[in-house]
């Protein structure tokens, strides 16, 4: 924890951040690799919900280079235990994401990220 | 054409009953006939379905039925039920040359005494079963079931009402329940992490249930406290995601946090799909669209108090949530809460999905208008079951998302007051609960 699929749906909140927030940078990362259930049905519900190319830069920056630039038009079952692997096996166990924009850190710790914000940065 | 089953329900939320028998028929897609008469102050009831495989679903994941019968005869005497039985024979009748089979006898309210159980299973001698009797491992099991009033709190012998029974049911066995015993598998007590807000199994079930839980589903739990309901949406197959507040409700005092040792031990770690700290009020989440339910039970100030982030405090850096450190807050009126979680989870949840979760409420000033004024365009309600404490009580309520329409992430704003369906003011019985709550429900002066 925290999962690729995860960091693809976290953005910044802090107030007035609202542009380049996402995808967040991952900094300091210890990864740990565990097996989880493949479900195609539900790789392929999730799929339009993907922001691609941050999901794909992400895997590459933790050191995975298997998913191709763009999702493929013919989705088969080699892509979706590709994707499943991504997605959903490697975890983020310590370290912290980083705004791109402000540079609010969100410290994770245990597999747990500390998404709290301070009170100037509430809206 | 539809067939009749006997059902044999627990005694025990009687209000969560129905929903939980459509919730299971609608994640089947199967359907589900309950008579009109329908009265869940009894443990029996016929109900009717297509085929027998779909007693049996139900059977293995209501937590509320004991056991499934399909369905022979029902009497108010012993001549009804046999004139009935008699004509059933077309149901019977293939069992007749050689099926192994054993009798029992039970009485509900009051057991049947021994020598009286012989003589019933004698009356039946007509069915003329050829097939050897075995009481360990027979092919079938036959079922007649007395059902008496219940006397508690009068004076009278054991068996002082022998015989003078409601009515009688009789059947043959399709299937034990076997979601029932998940109960114990999921006993608060027995479990690696709790603590004082953990929900207990039997409710964590029946909610598991009302979120339609199955594999492939992701379901989301936004005051996620000690994860009671996570493991057992997880255990019917779903992915599941939860938030807090407070990392400390989720992590305990360990390093590996609570809710991943409770997840192992109940072999459902893979699911845990992330936990996250924040305040819901202030989600970091990109989009909507995403969750098949969500399913919580909001912090109503009792034990967990309802806050938001707020206070004017100075900067504090950024840490991890592990600390003893909790960034300022304020409170949140439920009432205020109630109608932002609806707003939210049509936001976060996919069409059809279902937004399940529990109200507070006092006993006597509930009125269904409560629940209506908490809705907005595109919610509606699909259960609402009451689980009675008293003077106060809580409130199961189901919502399903029915608009495709996507509507943007609320604002969080909402304290401009509760308003009636006709725009009029109207203060819900749960509003400020955590007040009334701590003055025993007495009204103002
Ligand atoms: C009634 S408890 C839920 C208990 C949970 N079902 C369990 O099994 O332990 C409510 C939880 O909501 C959390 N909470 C309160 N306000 C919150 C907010 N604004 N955002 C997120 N969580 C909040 C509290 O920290 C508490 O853990
Ligand atoms: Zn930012």
């Amino acid at each position: 924890m925290v999962r690729l699929i995860t960091h693809n749906l976290l953005a910044c909140h802090a107030k007035g951040c609202t542009t380049n927030n996402f995808p967040l940078q991952i900094k300091d990362a210890q990864l740990a690799l565990r097996e989880a259930e493949f479900n195609p049905d539900f790789l392929r519900g999730f799929i339009p919900r993907i922001e691609w190319a941050a999901l794909v830069s992400a895997a590459r920056q933790l050191g995975d280079e298997s998913l191709p630039n763009e999702v493929p038009e013919m989705i088969d079952d080699d892509f979706l235990r590709g994707l499943h692997h991504v997605l959903l096996e490697i975890h983020i166990d310590e370290g912290a994401m980083v705004c791109p924009n402000c540079g609010h850190v969100y410290p994770i710790s245990s597999g747990i990220p500390n998404m709290l914000l301070a009170e100037h940065e509430i809206g | 054409m539809k067939d009749q089953y006997l059902f044999i329900f627990a005694q025990a939320h009687d209000d969560f009953r129905v929903p939980e028998l459509y919730s299971v028929a609608e994640l089947y897609g199967f359907d589900l006939v309950i008579p009109e008469d329908f009265d869940v102050a009894r443990p029996f009831a016929v109900l009717e379905l297509e085929k027998e495989e779909h007693a049996r679903l139900l059977a293995r994941r209501c937590v509320l039925i004991r056991s499934v019968y399909e369905f022979y005869a029902r009497g108010s005497n012993y001549e009804e039920l046999h004139v009935g039985n008699r004509a059933a024979r077309p149901k019977w009748e293939k069992y007749i040359p050689d099926t192994s089979f054993k009798f029992v006898v039970n009485g509900y309210n009051q057991s049947v005494p021994q020598h009286r159980q012989k003589q019933v299973i004698e009356h039946f001698s007509y069915m003329d079963f050829l097939g050897k009797i075995d009481m360990k491992t027979p092919e079938i099991i036959l079922g007649c079931f007395e059902e008496y009033r219940d006397t508690t709190g009068s004076i009278r012998q054991k068996h002082d009402d022998d015989g003078n029974f409601r009515e009688v049911f009789f059947g043959r066995l399709v299937e034990e329940g076997s979601a029932r015993p998940l109960v114990g598998k999921f006993n608060v007590k027995k479990r690696a992490y709790f603590g004082n807000t953990s929900m207990e199994a039997e409710v964590s079930l029946l909610m598991a249930n009302q979120t339609l839980a199955a594999p492939g589903k992701l379901i989301y739990d936004p005051f996620v406290g000690t994860g009671s309901m996570l493991y057992t949406a997880a255990h019917f197959g779903a992915l599941v995601f939860g938030s807090d507040i407070d990392g400390r409700q989720m992590r305990g005092k360990e390093s590996r946090p609570g809710i991943i040792r409770a997840a192992i031990q109940y072999g459902v770690q893979q699911r845990v799909l992330d936990l996250c700290t924040f305040d819901v009020t202030h989600n970091p989440l990109r989009c909507g669209g995403i969750f098949d339910a969500i399913v919580t039970d909001p912090p109503y100030g009792v034990r967990a108090g309802a806050k938001r982030l707020g206070r004017k405090k100075r900067r504090i850096g950024s840490r991890p949530d592990d600390q003893p450190y909790i960034p300022p807050t304020k409170p949140y009126e439920l009432s205020a809460l109630a109608r932002d979680l609806v707003l939210l989870a049509r936001y976060l949840l996919k069409p059809q999905g279902r937004l399940v979760f529990f109200l507070p409420t006092v006993t006597e000033e509930y009125q269904e208008i409560d629940i209506q004024m908490m809705l907005c365009d595109g919610m509606e309600v699909a259960a609402n079951s009451l689980q009675d404490f008293g003077a106060w009580g809580r409130r199961l309520v189901t919502i399903r998302r029915t608009t495709t329409f996507n509507y943007s992430s609320p604002t969080f704003d909402a304290d401009g007051g509760d308003l009636g369906v006709n725009g009029e003011e109207h203060a819900p019985a749960h509003r400020d609960f955590r007040e009334k709550y701590f003055q025993g429900f007495k009204r103002e002066l």
